[in-house]
Parts: structure tokens; C-alpha cells; sequence
């Protein structure tokens, strides 16, 4: 172990919400992309990355408006297994047989996972499922390494959908605990802004870039995520967003700068209230009104 | 260990206990397996002992009192008990502040038959970790006194709003300590206070740190091990049940914005943040920072509390940060992996790992299985479900169904 070689596992979570890949004012912009040409591109990404060094590693997710499931790896019964099938894979045009793999597994999967689920009944995409799934992956993938190498993780989201305001409680514990891991969430936005992504990748420290352009997906890629952690401080990189930190209150959903939050639940509320409403309890009044009364009482006898 | 019933549960009164039974040799001869799933177990019985619908005293205000009387220098722990006890105490500090964003911390020593005070209560782990580190070279000399460090202490927490917790974590290396008064008279005043005490012996038991922490609703424990040591620390990192006296008022709280000066030429001119207003060495202006919404005043880190206008200071993440004590994941189910007719082809849904051992764990709400590891790892430190957060209530049942 003379040189210390750091591998990189990426996971890369894409979002196939169908919703928006199909929806209609995307299909008549013939310029845009459509979501195989993109897995196309992300395919491209993810073999550069696996070219840049040969301990790195990587993950593909596939986040979908019902399901979360992991396109690469495959599952597989055991170690040996996974082997056989790379040896197996007779490489007709040259190629190097991992990208085989590689992009017949995610091919194959993205389609089972998009036809299995033809019913979507919403618009929004179960992200933090698959971004707890990326941790758990990492977390076992960290565990099997060997003394003596190392193995650096991070996440890149790529993200189509809107935001889904249920999971904020699931997102906000998954990037505390990607932070505690010390893995990276990068997120690259496709269309509308995510409040929920901007924390995440301000909190963990990765990078947050909503690309203008879709079509160039592939160069964003590859110039913004594709360089390793260790050299992104030598970089000019998209300079780091404002984030609004501020929070909502629970009463009217609207965001504050000051607020009250109640002592039992951390419910936040706009304005004072003598009851919580959300785990019903009964705050206590300080004693200063009281006190007032007693000397207007007084106050009163001596008169 | 042994805390329920204090009257009788000293080892030496308790069974007889066939420890070696429990241990069996794998196919190589190997005793690590059987000991890897005896920790597991512990832990996970750990987990599941968690009392549930408590109310949570989630604002914490510990005070940490660490002995530096003669009995740190003692060898038994390696190097010796203080340079262990102040590295354990560093964990414990970070591990705090992670799981208790909102709640402040103070370090208090007791050596000579004094107490003396490192750091006040504050929300700023760093300042308390420096301050803890510097304590490694200083001397340990004779006895300690509790009764001045729990004087000392309760000196400043009671005067602390009534809907904190209160709190004393005191490390005890030695057995003996050295009082100018009545110690009973301060357990009673700290019992009024409603502070709740509790006592990490190094060495053996002492009966006065046992009656402190029975009166005042804290847990004593002594160390077997270093490895058990840092586990007992640990479990004061969870927030303890609240006491009935503690009252419930709203809370005002600011959540200041994070400013950037790569906004287009915002009017902000460059100033100090209050927090290092008075720190000698990096002296910095910038335009970038947190300011209080009351006052303007500008700080470097969340949370704190504004020195102008006092005012707490924090980020709406920091508050989502305690919401795993309040809504803690349920516990999974442990089923026997020959109960599923396709045994030999499950999967962990969050690892992707082909589930091999024995027993497997399934979530209650979305009957996905995981196993031991990502079980583990789920309800120690991610407290969402993958299964449950990547499938809307409904449809995953159905799914599973299908799956079946």
C-alpha cells in the first residue's frame, strides 16, 4: 500500500418521474430532451467516471413517482455471481465490458421499472426514499472495504419533478445523516427549483446548479460532477446559491423570519397562541399579568 | 446493566449465569460471529427499550462535570483514565450538539476540593471541545468535591426558563469526595430545582452519587471498559423524558437568513460577525453571514443566541434535526427468513444485498425486508424507512402484494 488510491463510489439517483417526461409542453419543444436520450447521456457520465480511476465505483437509482429501485447494480445471489455475468459478456464492438453492463442493466431495469408502474397518480417524486436507499448502499459498500482503501461517496440527484412537501421530515434526516457519513449530495435541476435539493446540497456541501440549458446536459455533467471531491477547490465552479433557511409555520404555511415554537413539539407558529395546535398542550402563561392584577387590587383596598 | 431495581442487582446477588453457553463455534472455530450477534442483539434491545409517547425535555441544559482530582492519573483505562475520559467527552460533545441542535452544553472541573468552571452554557461545540482538550495537561490534584461542583452548577441552571431540561452529567474517577457542607441539603435544593443529576463512575459504586441520582430522577451507571464507558455517554446524547415540573410556554425563536455577497451588489457593507468580536486571532469583515431579525446583528454560525437582543437564533433544519425523537421510526419486526416461500431469492430493499443470515427485518407499514446491518443503520442514525419514503402509503401495499 505504498500509494494511497482513493476510490470514488458515486451513486447517481435519476428522477423518472413520467409525469414530466411525458408532459405536453415538454413534447412540443422539439428541442428538449427526451428521458432515454438523457439516461443516455447520464450513461456517458457515469462511464467517465468509472474511466477516471479504476477503484471507483458507482450505483444507478431510479426515482419514480411510486417506486424507488436501483437500475445498477443489479441483484444479484452472491459476489461470484456478478463476476461470472462480467466475464460472460462477450464485448461484440470493443467495448469495455463493465460499460456493457453498465448500460444493458439500467436499460433493462428503467424499462421493467416504467412499465410496471403505468398507474401514476401524482405529480411528484418520492426523492428521499431513494436518496435513503443511496445511504444505506454507501453505508454497506463502506463497511466491505478493505483495511488500507479508502472510499470516498457521494450522491449526484438529477432531478426533473417538483418537490414533494410530505417527505420534508424524511429529506431533512436523510442529509443530516449524509452530512454525519460524510457523503456528498450534488443535485443538477432540469426544471423548477427545489427548495428541499438546496438545503441538502448547501448542508452536506455539494454542488447545486440548475442547468439553463437541457440539452447540454451532458457537458454540465461532465464539467461540474465529473472532477473528484478532493479538486473541486481548485476549480471555478457555479459560485454557491442563496439558501431560505427561514422556516414555515404550522398554522398557515407561510414563511417566517420570527416566530414562537412550542416547547414540547418544536411546532412553529406565527403568532402566539395559549394552546399548541399541534400536540395540544396548554402552555402556562408567565406570571406578569397576574401580578398586575394583584396590585390594581391592592391598589384599589388602599385607596 | 443493572439500574432497575437498585436494591438488589449487584452482580454477586443476582443467578448464577452460564455465560459460555451462548456461544457457539461457527465452521471455522471462530467465536466472532456468535459475538458480533450477541452486540447486535444489545443493541437493537437497546432500541427497542425506548419508552414511547414521553414528552421529550427537548431543550437540554447540561452541565458536564469532569473529575480531575489524583484518581485520573490511574492507568486502568489507557493511557490513563483523563486522557480517555476527555477524548470520550469530545465524541459525546459532537454527538450532543447532532442530536440535540437546539439544547447548549457547559464544562465544569472539580479538583484541589474546588469546582471551577471552563465554559459557560453555549450552543457552540468548538469553544467547549478547546476548552476540554486544554484540561488534558493540566494537573490532577487531590480530592474532588461534589458537592461544590453540583453547588456550582445549579448556580446557573436554575435560573435557566422553566421549560428547559436540566441537567448534571457528572464523571466521577474518584470514590472519595471532599464537601465543606452537608451534601443531603444540595440533593434536596437540586430535587427542588428540578434538576435531574447523573453520575459516570470510573472506578466502583458510591453510595452518595447512587442517592443523588435516585432523588433527582438521573441514571448512575459504572464503567466495565472503555468500550462500555463510551456507550454510557452515548445514551445521554438521546433527550431524557421530561420531568412534571417542567412547564411548556412558547418559545420565541428568529430564523435568520444565510446572506451571500455573490447577491448583485446588496447594500450589506462588510462587518463582524459578534461571535469573534472579542477572539484575537482571525480577525475577518465580511459581507456573508447570519443576521438576527430583531436586530440585525450579524453571526457566523447558527444556532446561538443573539448577544444583543437575545433572541434564539436558528435554522428551520436544526429544529427537522429533533424530530426523530418525537416521531421515532417504529421498530421492525424480526421474521425468520424460512417463513417466505422464496427464501432464497429476498433482498434488502435498502442495500441491494441478498439476504443470507437467518432473521430479517421487516418494516411494520410498508413489509419491506432489510437486513441486520441497514436495520441497524436505519433506526441508529437515518429514522426514515426507504421502503416507506419511496412508496406513497397506499400503493406499496399492493405492490408488496404482488410481489408475494
Amino acid at each position: 500500500m505504498t500509494t494511497e488510491e482513493e476510490g470514488c463510489l458515486l451513486v447517481v439517483v435519476i428522477d423518472v418521474n413520467p409525469v414530466w417526461w411525458g408532459s405536453s409542453p415538454r413534447k412540443k419543444d422539439k428541442a428538449s430532451l427526451t428521458l432515454p436520450q438523457c439516461v443516455d447521456q447520464i450513461l456517458v457520465f457515469v462511464n467517465a467516471h468509472l474511466m477516471t480511476s479504476p477503484q471507483n465505483k458507482t450505483a444507478v437509482i431510479g426515482s419514480h413517482a411510486n417506486e424507488s429501485r436501483f437500475l445498477f447494480p443489479r441483484k444479484t445471489t452472491s459476489h461470484e455471481d456478478q463476476k461470472d455475468v462480467l466475464s460472460q459478456i462477450i464485448s461484440l464492438d470493443g467495448k469495455y465490458e463493465q460499460f456493457t453492463k453498465v448500460q444493458t442493466d439500467v436499460m433493462e431495469e428503467l424499462k421493467d421499472l416504467i412499465s410496471s408502474n403505468t398507474v401514476v397518480s401524482h405529480t411528484d417524486t418520492l426523492l428521499s426514499g431513494s436518496l435513503a436507499m443511496a445511504l444505506c448502499y454507501i453505508h454497506k459498500m463502506e463497511k466491505e472495504t478493505g483495511v488500507g482503501e479508502k472510499l470516498r461517496s457521494r450522491i449526484l440527484v438529477i432531478k426533473a419533478a417538483e418537490d414533494s412537501a410530505s417527505q420534508y421530515m424524511n429529506f431533512m434526516n436523510v442529509t443530516f445523516t449524509a452530512q454525519k457519513q460524510n457523503v456528498t449530495i450534488d443535485a443538477c435541476i432540469l426544471s423548477k427549483d427545489s427548495g428541499l435539493l438546496q438545503q441538502a446540497c448547501d448542508i452536506t456541501g455539494g454542488i447545486y446548479l440548475k442547468i439553463p440549458e437541457i440539452e447540454g446536459l451532458l457537458q454540465y455533467l461532465l464539467w461540474v460532477y465529473l472532477p473528484p471531491l478532493s479538486q473541486r477547490s481548485n476549480l471555478i465552479l457555479p459560485p454557491p446559491i442563496q439558501v431560505d433557511y427561514r422556516a414555515a409555520c404550522f398554522c398557515h404555511r407561510m414563511l417566517i423570519s420570527v416566530g414562537y415554537v412550542c416547547s414540547v413539539c418544536l411546532s412553529i407558529f406565527c403568532a402566539f397562541s395559549p394552546i399548541c395546535s399541534t400536540c395540544h398542550t396548554a402552555f402556562k402563561i408567565k406570571a406578569a399579568p397576574l401580578k398586575l392584577k394583584k396590585k390594581k387590587k391592592m391598589l384599589a383596598s388602599g385607596v | 446493566m443493572a439500574d432497575e431495581e437498585p436494591e438488589k442487582t449487584y452482580t454477586w446477588e443476582g443467578d448464577y449465569e452460564r455465560t459460555w453457553e451462548a456461544i457457539k463455534e461457527d465452521e471455522q472455530g471462530s467465536l466472532q460471529a456468535t459475538v458480533d450477534d450477541i452486540i447486535h442483539r444489545a443493541k437493537r434491545k437497546r432500541l427497542t427499550d425506548r419508552p414511547v409517547n414521553v414528552r421529550l425535555g427537548m431543550m437540554r441544559h447540561l452541565f458536564l462535570a469532569l473529575d480531575m482530582s489524583q484518581a485520573m492519573q490511574i492507568q486502568d483505562l489507557k493511557p490513563d483514565r483523563l486522557t480517555t475520559t476527555v477524548k470520550l467527552l469530545e465524541k459525546f460533545i459532537d454527538e450532543y450538539f447532532d442530536q440535540n441542535p437546539i439544547s447548549q452544553i457547559g464544562v465544569l472541573t472539580t479538583s484541589n476540593m474546588r469546582a471551577e468552571k471552563l465554559t459557560e452554557l453555549g450552543g457552540n461545540p468548538k469553544r467547549h471541545i478547546t476548552a476540554l482538550q486544554a484540561c488534558k495537561d493540566k494537573p490532577c490534584v487531590k480530592e474532588p468535591s461534589l458537592q461544590n461542583v453540583l453547588e456550582l452548577a445549579m448556580s446557573t441552571l436554575r435560573h435557566m426558563p422553566s421549560h428547559a431540561s436540566r441537567e448534571i452529567l457528572i464523571v466521577m474517577g474518584s470514590l472519595t469526595t471532599c464537601d465543606p457542607g452537608n451534601i443531603y441539603n444540595t440533593i434536596k435544593t437540586l430535587k427542588e430545582a428540578n434538576i435531574r443529576c447523573s453520575v459516570i463512575g470510573l472506578a466502583a459504586e458510591v453510595r452518595i452519587c447512587r442517592k443523588l441520582c435516585e432523588d433527582t430522577n438521573g441514571t448512575y451507571s459504572v464503567i466495565l471498559d472503555e468500550t462500555h464507558f463510551k456507550e454510557l455517554l452515548m445514551e445521554h446524547t438521546t433527550p431524557p423524558p421530561a420531568t412534571a415540573n417542567t412547564e411548556p410556554s412558547p418559545i420565541k425563536m428568529g430564523f435568520p437568513q444565510h446572506v451571500l455577497n455573490t447577491e448583485k451588489d446588496k447594500t450589506e457593507q462588510p462587518s463582524m460577525c459578534m461571535c469573534h468580536l472579542n477572539s484575537k486571532d482571525d480577525k475577518k469583515l465580511s459581507a456573508v453571514g447570519y443576521f438576527c431579525p430583531q436586530c440585525r446583528s450579524k453571526y457566523c454560525e447558527l444556532p446561538i443566541e443573539c448577544k444583543v437582543c437575545g433572541l434564539t437564533l436558528v435554522s428551520a433544519p436544526h429544529l427537522a434535526r429533533s424530530f426523530h425523537h418525537l416521531f421515532p421510526l417504529d421498530d421492525f419486526v424480526e421474521v425468520q427468513r424460512s417463513d417466505f416461500e422464496n427464501e432464497d431469492s429476498l433482498f434488502c430493499q435498502a442495500c441491494q444485498s441478498h439476504l443470507t443470515a437467518e432473521n430479517v427485518y421487516q418494516c411494520p407499514k410498508c413489509s419491506n425486508l432489510y437486513c441486520l446491518d441497514c436495520e441497524l443503520f436505519i433506526h441508529e442514525s437515518l429514522h426514515s424507512c426507504p421502503g416507506c419514503a419511496s412508496g406513497r402509503p397506499r400503493p406499496s401495499q399492493t405492490e408488496h402484494m404482488e410481489v408475494d
